[in-house]
């Protein structure tokens, strides 16, 4: 039988005394330890002298939460114990620390630890619930809390915290690759903005690389670089496979020329041949921005064999809205939409049903340019044409959204000055 | 060909490593040092030059120190101590930080009135719109476009190197100045000492270049390239005070002439520009103010938001960001407001502040060392021993020139005392 007993907060728990059951002085609270391991965080043991490691175990607590801490056993007889590799200190790994907040996708940092106290089989035990991240906890720690006492309280439950540390010593932290899986890449991205380097490379070990190819394409170019040129070269080529063709040329184009080199030496085979065809072109024109993973098919097919080709291929394509029609030598005949094509006779030949006149861009033009005809014609994506009608890609609308949008963020504003800059999306 | 290119990659390399000491020393010379050299120059002559030398030594330990430390630790200054320390350190070190930028704030804007005064505008007019101008153009992110203006009109200050050697100083004795120790027994020259220190050895700055190392992400194995960063901004940061001072002595203070508005320091570059010296002063001037006007309040801003937690409210409105934008606004208004309170002295506006900086780096300098030598952070990249002793020196030596000055404020003949 559990019953609820009180709440305290790690502040006032730290510097109590701890007594043995005859009244004896033992030590003071100099830390708690805590297994985080993915059920509720049990206290397990307290750090009571100048002895780094050593602990007294939570389990011979009587009583947590009066003016001492009460022990049930005599000082004689305490089971001192040394703190092992799943513990994490609280007092030093989490207070004033980072933290994820997976709800809000933040990173936020904590002034406060709340704790549950609990009684089961006539002894006392004490969890974590919850991290107090709003200013009443700030000003709990110097001891004026009074002055805040109309606030509301700031809590992040410990189901929704992830800590972000990796920190040296003995404690290496595994992220819980599981509670990231349900995060949205933009979520993610969210998340990358917020930490500094070091935490960044050990987030996306822990996302699997097709997770963190979404993520960092959300991201500023120059994050993007940043984050790759700091990333194992094999993770980074991987992650290059993932991201999409447009993306990752990118990616190297911005890089120093060595790396870049280096790197497309990693990518498979087919991949690294069209990364490398795609980097001639240059930055900011359309030819930079398109992707050449669209559909397109031969003049010659019917629609139910379009359809069929549709099945194979629509996986790995960026768009397959409109879909391109060519002729033999890829030269551009027309376009129809992924609407007509379902409702269209399955025999009818594509000659007939796409429509000639197409809206294009030439492998040349500006960014600004691509950006115009898309936002004219009201386009979800453009075809990217050379001199001779040749299709070389397809330039989407995601692609050029940024220019329409005006960036007045205060984290614009800061750019060049601040922590993180440089870090704003696209 | 292959190595041209080769090496043309390296140079790039460096260049996009290159920045934080270089940035940060330049903006050590703001409105504030410029008045703090100029007037040691035009008061003491080459007496301070020895001090500067010193000073120097120091700005480059510190900011080797903080630059490492973020490149090691990828954290800012305000972040270890948070972690390290708990709330009350923190918030210790962040009123520090608020007290000593607010000063510095409100010298920025002192440089400002200066500049705007020998153009014949009158403070109560020029500071309210350039505050406002500042603010708003922050807040509308416009900022980056203009800073390139300002960074050019702070190159006027080469005129000083210019002026410096027209008027043919005896080299020989300069030199001697330079490195010969110099200290003279009042409040005065103590005061000038450690405002010369306060000037080149800012609180901010090392906050600032922590950051600047962590945002460009350099990392551990590229710091030698930071390194020779932070030396190159150090020597620079000392090249133009010595000019300076130089320039100062030789029309200054041969001359018997003393130093009473900033716009006097502009003395010192007539043999370059003649009757059109103000000008050019106040065109420098006014570069230099608005640079660090436009970075202290926010950089403070965000380090103590960054420290205290508020991060997260750093977001994408103004209305969600309560603290910060506080905080910012604060910094402006308190800045901008001192230098308007009536019949207040522009120029001592700004040799105080350096005082005050210079009163409040101990502390600070003492979390950096104890942050520096933290071997579970650093690792192999802690500070020596030989390190740690230079630095523990110079900090000592620089909480006994405090003492001593705040001594000598309740009883003045401290000097007399001592030297018997």
């Amino acid at each position: 039988m559990q019953k609820h007993i009180a709440e305290i907060y790690f502040s006032q728990l730290r510097g109590k005394d701890i007594c043995d059951n005859k009244g004896r002085t033992v030590g003071k609270v100099k830390d708690i330890v805590t297994l985080w391991t993915g059920g509720l965080p049990m206290i397990t043991g307290i750090l009571y002298s100048e002895e780094p490691d050593k602990l007294i175990p939570a389990d011979i607590v009587q009583n947590w939460d009066g003016k001492q801490v009460i022990l049930a056993e005599s000082s004689e007889k305490i089971n001192i114990t040394q703190i092992t590799h799943q513990q994490l200190f609280v007092g030093k790994w989490l207070l004033d620390n980072q933290v994820i907040d997976l709800k809000g996708y933040k990173i936020v940092r904590v002034n406060d630890i709340l704790l549950s106290c609990d009684e089961q089989d006539g002894k006392q035990r004490l969890s974590i619930i919850a991290a107090d991240i709003g200013i009443r906890g700030l000003l709990r720690r110097i001891g004026l809390e009074f002055l805040a006492s109309r606030l509301d309280k700031k809590y992040i439950s410990w189901q929704h915290i992830t800590p972000l540390e990796k920190k040296t010593g003995s404690l290496k932290l595994k992220l819980d690759k599981d509670r990231f899986k349900k995060l949205h890449p933009v979520e993610i991205a969210d998340l990358l903005e917020d930490m500094d380097y070091d935490s960044r490379n050990v987030f996306f070990k822990a996302l699997g690389s097709e997770q963190a190819a979404e993520a960092i394409g959300k991201l500023k170019e120059n994050t993007q670089v940043e984050i790759v040129t700091r990333m194992d070269k094999k993770q980074a080529a991987e992650l290059l496979e993932d991201l999409h063709a447009d993306e990752a040329a990118n990616l190297l184009r911005e890089m120093p020329k060595e790396k870049a080199a280096e790197l497309l030496q990693l990518v498979k085979k087919d991949k690294a041949k069209e990364l490398k065809w795609l980097l001639h072109y240059k930055s900011d024109t359309a030819g930079s921005l398109m992707t050449t993973e669209f559909i397109s098919l031969p003049v010659t097919f019917t629609a139910g064999q379009a359809i069929e080709h549709l099945r194979r291929f629509a996986q790995d394509a960026e768009m397959i809205y409109y879909l391109y029609v060519t002729d033999v030598d890829e030269k551009l005949l027309g376009v129809f939409s992924l609407r007509e094509l379902i409702l269209a006779d399955q025999e009818i030949t594509l000659g007939a049903l796409l429509h000639s006149k197409v809206i294009t861009v030439q492998v040349n033009d500006s960014r600004k340019k691509v950006a115009e005809i898309i936002h004219k014609y009201g386009l979800l994506a453009v075809p990217v044409i050379d001199a001779e009608g040749f299709l070389h890609g397809v330039v989407t609308v995601d692609d050029v959204l940024d220019l329409f949008m005006v960036d007045r963020t205060l984290k614009a504003s800061m750019s060049r000055y601040l922590n993180k800059r440089g870090l704003r999306r696209k | 060909m292959k190595t041209f290119r080769v090496f043309r990659d390296k140079i790039i390399v460096f260049l996009s490593i290159m920045g934080p000491g270089i940035v940060t020393a330049f903006a050590d010379n703001d409105a504030g040092g410029i008045a703090t050299y100029a007037a040691a120059g035009a008061k003491y002559g080459l007496a301070l030059l020895f001090t500067m030398l010193l000073s120097t030594v120091c700005l480059a330990i510190a900011q080797e120190m903080s630059a490492r430390t973020g490149a090691v630790t990828g954290k800012g200054l305000s972040d270890l101590i948070r972690e390290r320390y708990g709330v009350k350190w923190t918030l210790f070190a962040m009123s520090i930080l608020i007290i000593a930028n607010i000063g510095t704030t409100a010298s920025e804007f002192s440089g400002i009135a200066t500049s705007f005064e020998i153009f014949g505008v009158s403070r109560y007019i020029s500071v309210p719109l350039v505050a406002f101008a500042v603010w708003i153009l922050v807040l509308k992110g416009s900022y980056n476009k203009i800073e390139k203006i300002f960074l050019m009109l702070c190159l006027t200050f080469a005129s000083y190197a210019i002026s410096g050697i027209i008027v043919g100083p005896s080299w020989k004795e300069v030199l001697i100045a330079s490195v010969k120790p110099t200290f003279i027994w009042d409040a005065e020259f103590l005061l000038m000492a450690i405002g010369v220190i306060g000037t080149t050895v800012t609180p901010w700055g090392q906050f600032y270049v922590q950051a600047a190392v962590v945002d460009k992400g350099i990392n551990a194995s590229d710091y030698q390239y930071t390194r020779w960063d932070v030396l190159v901004g150090a020597f620079f940061t000392w090249l133009v005070a010595f000019f300076i001072i130089v320039a100062t002595n030789a029309t200054l203070y041969t001359n018997g002439i003393g130093i009473e508005t900033a716009g006097d320091a502009a003395i010192a570059l007539e043999p370059v520009a003649g009757k059109y010296a103000s000008l050019l002063f106040a065109f420098g001037l006014l570069g230099a103010s608005m640079l660090a006007a436009f970075i202290l309040p926010l950089s403070t801003a965000y380090a103590v938001c960054e420290a205290l937690g508020f991060e997260h409210a750093v977001s994408d409105s103004y209305r969600e960001a309560p603290v910060f934008f506080g905080l910012y606004t604060m910094l402006v208004v308190v800045g901008a407001g001192i230098v308007l309170l009536p019949g207040i002295s522009l120029y001592r506006i700004m040799l105080t502040s350096q005082v005050i900086n210079g009163v409040l780096l101990p502390p600070i300098l003492i979390f950096m060392m104890l942050i520096a030598n933290d071997i579970n952070l650093m690792g192999e990249y802690a500070n020596s021993k030989l390190y740690n002793i230079v630095a523990l020196i110079f900090t000592m030596v620089l909480i006994a020139l405090t003492v001593l000055l705040l001594v000598s404020a309740f009883v003045p003949d401290i000097f007399n005392i001592l030297l018997k």
